[in-house]
C-alpha cells in the first residue's frame, strides 16, 4: 500500500540495506521449517517416517537446500536416505546442482556414489560449459568404486559417449549396473551382459551378490519388454524360458546374443576371506580355500597359491585368535572377517579392528607377497589401514 | 482323556502350513508408488507363511537386542537406501529378542502386505510376525 501510494517511500525502501548476515524474515521461516524436515529426514524413530521427510525435502530443491547445508555444518551428514532423495529427484536448480557436486567430489564422503547417480541422471539438463561437463564425467570412469564408475559412465553415456561399454571392466555388478541404467534410460546396451546376469549364482563367504545382479537385470529386460516379457522367462533355470527370452531380446535389439550357461562358484568352495565395502575406496574382496589357494576379486579372477607350510602355519595362528567382541558401529564402509573353525562372521567398522585379527591379516599379505603377487598384497595392506584399531 | 486325544487327532490329521520360499525379485519386482494397485504375485502372499532370505537392518541406530528388524536384499547399500517394497519389517515373538545378525539369515513367519500408514505417510507395506531368523 505504500508503494502505491508514494513512489518515493518505496524507492527509499528498496534502498534501505538489510542487516548483514540476516535473511528476509520469510525466508529464515522457510529455513526453519525445512530444518525440521531435515532432521525428520535424518533421525525420526520409524523407516517410513524418514523416507518421507526426505523425498518431501527433496521435492523442495533449491528451497530446502540452505537447510541442509546448515544440517551438514553442524554435525556429522549421516543421513544416506536424504542424498537417494535428492538424487532421485529432479531439481535442476543451481544450488542442488552445486550440493550434488560438491558431495560426489568429496573423496571422504561415504555416498559420494549416489550423488554422482543424481548428476548422472540429469546429465542431458545440465548446464554444459564446453566439453567440461563431458570431462568431469570421464574423470570417475577409472575410479576405485564401482558405483561411481557406473554412474559416472551412465552420466557419460547420456552426453553421447557411447564407448562406455567397450572400457574394462572388473567389476560384474558395475557391467549390470550400467546396462541396466542405460536400458531404463532407453539406450540400449549391449544385452548380453543382462543376459549373463540372469544364470549368475555366485556368492561371495555366503551373499549372493550375483542373485541381486540377476534379480537388477530381470527387472531392466522386464521394463524393456514390457507384455512381451515370456512368462515362461519367469523361471530362469529353465532353460527352454531363458532360449525364449534370448530370441525376444535378439529380434527386438538387432543383436547376435547366445543363451548364458548357469555359473556357480569356483570349486574347490572357501573356507573363509575377508570383504572390504568401501564407498570411498572401493571394494577388496579375498577368499580362500582349505588348501591354500586364496583368491582375489568376486568373480576370484586373480589366484595365488601359499605353500603348504606357509598356508598350514597361517591356518592355526588364526584358529588361535581370540574371540573377537565387537567391530563397532558401521555407517558404510565396513570390513567382513568370515571363517569358521572357530566360527567368525564380523563387520568392523573404520578404526575399529581388533589388533590380532590386524596382525594376522599382515602375515597374510606378507605371505602373499612371497608368493610372487606384491601388487595384491600391497593394495591389501593399503585397504586395512583404514580399519586399523585407533 | 478324549480332551487330550482329540487336539493330538487334528494335528496329525491337518496339513502342515509348508512356509513358501519368497524372494526379493517378486517382493521388489515391481517400481513402488504410494497408493498403487500391488502386483498380484505379492497381494496373494498377504497372511501366508513364508520364508526369505535376507540382510537384517536396524531400523533404528544402537547395539542391543532388537525385538523389529527390516530384512533388506542388500547387505551393503549398493542399490541406494531401500524402497518400501524392498523391505520385510519383522517383529518377533512378544518378549523375545535378538542380537542383529551379520550375513545371510532365513526369516520364516506369516506374512502381511499392504500399506500400513503412521502420521498421513506410507511406512510400510511389507510385515511379518517372524518366528524363525537363521
Amino acid at each position: 500500500m505504500i508503494a502505491a501510494r508514494s513512489p518515493l517511500v518505496l524507492t527509499l525502501l528498496l534502498a534501505l540495506p538489510l542487516p548483514a548476515q540476516q535473511e528476509p524474515p520469510t525466508m529464515a521461516a522457510g529455513n526453519a521449517e525445512w530444518a525440521k524436515d531435515v532432521e525428520r529426514a535424518a533421525s525420526a524413530p520409524r523407516y517410513g517416517l524418514r523416507l518421507a521427510a526426505a523425498r518431501k525435502v527433496a521435492g523442495a530443491g533449491a528451497a530446502a537446500v540452505p537447510a541442509i547445508r546448515e544440517f551438514a555444518a553442524q554435525r556429522t551428514f549421516d543421513s544416506p536416505m536424504l542424498i537417494d532423495a535428492i538424487a532421485d529427484a529432479d531439481s535442476v536448480e543451481a544450488p542442488v546442482l552445486d550440493l550434488l557436486r560438491e558431495w560426489a567430489t568429496q573423496r571422504d564422503f561415504y555416498w559420494r556414489g549416489a550423488a554422482l547417480r543424481g548428476l548422472a541422471r540429469r546429465a542431458e539438463r545440465l548446464p554444459r560449459d564446453g566439453d567440461d561437463l563431458a570431462a568431469w564425467f570421464h574423470s570417475f570412469h577409472r575410479d576405485p568404486s564401482w558405483l561411481m564408475r557406473a554412474y559416472s559412465r551412465f552420466g557419460s553415456l547420456l552426453l553421447g559417449n557411447g564407448e562406455v561399454f567397450a572400457e574394462p571392466e572388473p567389476d560384474p555388478r558395475a557391467r549390470v549396473r550400467l546396462a541396466a541404467l542405460a536400458l531404463g534410460a532407453g539406450r540400449v546396451p549391449p544385452l548380453q551382459p543382462l543376459l549373463d546376469a540372469l544364470v549368475d549364482r555366485r556368492t561371495f563367504l555366503g551373499d549372493p551378490w550375483a542373485k541381486r545382479s540377476a534379480d537388477e537385470a530381470q527387472k531392466a529386460l522386464k521394463a524393456w519388454l514390457g507384455d512381451g516379457w515370456p512368462a515362461t522367462a519367469n523361471d530362469l533355470d529353465d532353460r527352454a524360458g531363458l532360449d525364449a527370452l534370448r530370441t525376444l531380446l535378439q529380434t527386438k535389439s538387432a543383436q547376435t546374443l547366445h543363451t548364458p550357461a548357469p555359473v556357480a562358484d569356483p570349486q574347490p568352495a572357501p573356507t573363509g576371506g575377508f570383504e572390504v565395502m568401501s564407498c570411498r575406496n572401493g571394494d577388496l574382496f579375498v577368499s580362500w580355500s582349505a588348501a591354500g589357494e586364496v583368491r582375489f576379486g568376486l568373480d576370484g579372477a586373480d589366484v595365488v597359491t601359499l605353500a603348504g607350510p606357509v598356508w598350514d602355519e597361517l591356518s592355526r595362528l588364526r584358529a588361535a585368535l581370540p574371540p573377537f567382541a565387537d567391530g563397532g558401529v558401521v555407517i558404510c564402509d565396513n570390513l567382513r572377517l568370515c571363517w569358521s573353525a572357530p566360527d567368525v562372521n564380523l563387520r568392523i567398522a573404520p578404526g575399529r579392528m581388533p589388533p590380532a585379527a590386524d596382525e594376522w591379516l599382515k602375515r597374510l599379505a606378507r605371505a602373499i607377497e612371497e608368493a610372487s603377487a606384491p601388487s595384491l598384497a600391497s593394495g591389501m595392506r593399503t585397504r586395512f589401514e583404514q580399519f586399523a584399531s585407533r | 482323556m478324549l480332551r487330550f486325544v482329540l487336539p493330538l487327532l487334528l494335528l496329525a490329521t491337518t496339513p502342515v502350513d509348508e512356509p513358501k520360499s519368497v524372494g526379493f525379485a517378486t517382493l521388489a519386482g515391481f517400481d513402488y508408488t504410494e497408493g498403487m494397485t500391488l502386483p498380484k504375485d505379492v497381494t496373494e502372499l498377504d497372511e501366508k507363511m513364508v520364508s526369505i532370505r535376507g540382510f537384517m537392518q536396524r531400523e533404528v541406530p544402537g547395539g542391543d537386542p532388537v525385538n523389529a528388524f527390516m530384512l533388506v536384499n542388500d547387505g551393503c547399500g549398493c542399490n541406494g537406501t531401500p524402497k518400501l517394497n524392498e523391505i520385510v519389517f519383522c517383529t518377533l515373538p512378544d518378549g523375545v529378542t535378538m542380537d542383529i545378525k551379520t550375513g545371510v539369515v532365513t526369516v520364516t513367519g506369516k506374512l502381511y502386505v499392504g500399506e500400513v500408514k503412521e502420521e498421513g505417510v506410507v511406512t510400510m507395506i511389507y510385515q511379518m510376525d517372524a518366528d524363525t531368523v537363521n
